[in-house]
């Protein structure tokens, strides 16, 4: 995977959760695997089309997942992940990917809707090809991005 | 039987490939209605589509019918959903499915320009699939591994 998406998609999730108030949150680790493959209990899924074809996953644990969208909810507190903090969290993923593919110069990508997966025990396979997994911790909590992009 | 525009082509791709490829017999039951949120039977494979629809397909059964449907397959036998073999088997079948389907979109309705984005296999304990503000709509299909659904969603899609 070319370097230029690293950073791309670093400032894209900084950028969106800078305005949306999570200020605090850092990147805490980058890493490559083979394959993109999670085991957390909350998933954003984003596919892509076009200029870059491939997946893009937020994984955080339910916690985190409903303090983000607390946050997002001006600090509404949030007992149970039902629609509206989901529909918070398909939308920050939403702004994430937007923002990330804006601060690249990749011709006419587009993205499928975000669909967020939920349950227990999770094991996941979304991709074959070689996966960029970059970590960010914040008071909230800590969140997964992973990007796999084919060919 | 009454599908909806954009579920049917991928029922009838769901149907064919189960029926051609993997020999099974199939019954179909009715359209269901779903709502923003998708409950999974245990594993579920997931494509979404970019183009004139934007939205994403899902194929959802128990376990027990993905580890069935991978030996059919491979012809090897698999004591866990999560093993790498059943969900690549999954992906492929999506892939196949998926493809069928919208090849069949983009020749009779050549605007549209569908593309699939690459699978991905989820397996767990009440998994729930959640699109905002898109509602989805069903078909269940009994084959002789168990239940198979298809389900769509099409943002803005009745």
């Amino acid at each position: 995977m070319d370097i230029k998406f690293i950073n791309a998609f670093i400032s894209g999730l900084l950028n969106v959760t800078g305005m949306l108030g999570l200020s605090d949150l850092k990147r805490s680790g980058l890493s490559k695997k083979e394959r993109l493959e999670i085991d957390k209990d909350v998933n954003i899924l984003l596919g892509m089309t076009g200029g870059m074809n491939g997946n893009i996953v937020l994984s955080m644990p339910e916690q985190t997942a409903r303090n983000i969208a607390s946050t997002m909810m001006g600090g509404m507190e949030i007992a149970v992940l039902d629609m509206m903090p989901k529909s918070a969290l398909c939308e920050l993923a939403n702004m994430v990917a937007g923002n990330s593919v804006a601060g690249l110069d990749a011709d006419s990508v587009s993205m499928s809707p975000p669909t967020l997966i939920s349950g227990q025990n999770i094991v996941a396979l979304v991709s074959l090809v070689e996966t960029l997994v970059i970590d960010f911790t914040a008071a909230a909590g800590s969140v997964t991005m992973s990007i796999a992009l084919e060919g | 039987m009454e599908l909806n525009a954009q579920l049917a082509p991928f029922v009838k791709a769901t149907i064919k490939n189960l029926k051609d490829m993997l020999g099974f017999e199939v019954n179909t039951g009715g359209m269901e209605p779903e709502t923003d949120e998708f409950t999974s039977q245990g594993y579920t494979v997931l494509i979404g589509f970019t183009g004139g629809w934007k939205g994403r397909l899902i194929l959802d059964m128990p376990r027990e019918t993905a580890m069935k449907m991978a030996s059919a397959m491979t012809g090897e036998p698999y004591s866990s959903a999560g093993d790498e073999e059943v969900l690549l088997s999954g992906a492929e079948l999506g892939n196949i499915i998926g493809g069928n389907a919208i090849t069949e979109i983009n020749n009779s309705q050549p605007g549209l320009q569908i593309r699939l984005t690459p699978p991905s296999v989820f397996t767990g304990m009440g998994m729930t699939m959640f699109n905002a503000r898109v509602n989805s709509s069903s078909l269940l299909i009994k084959t002789d591994v168990g239940p198979v659904k298809v389900n769509v969603a099409v943002e803005g899609a009745q």
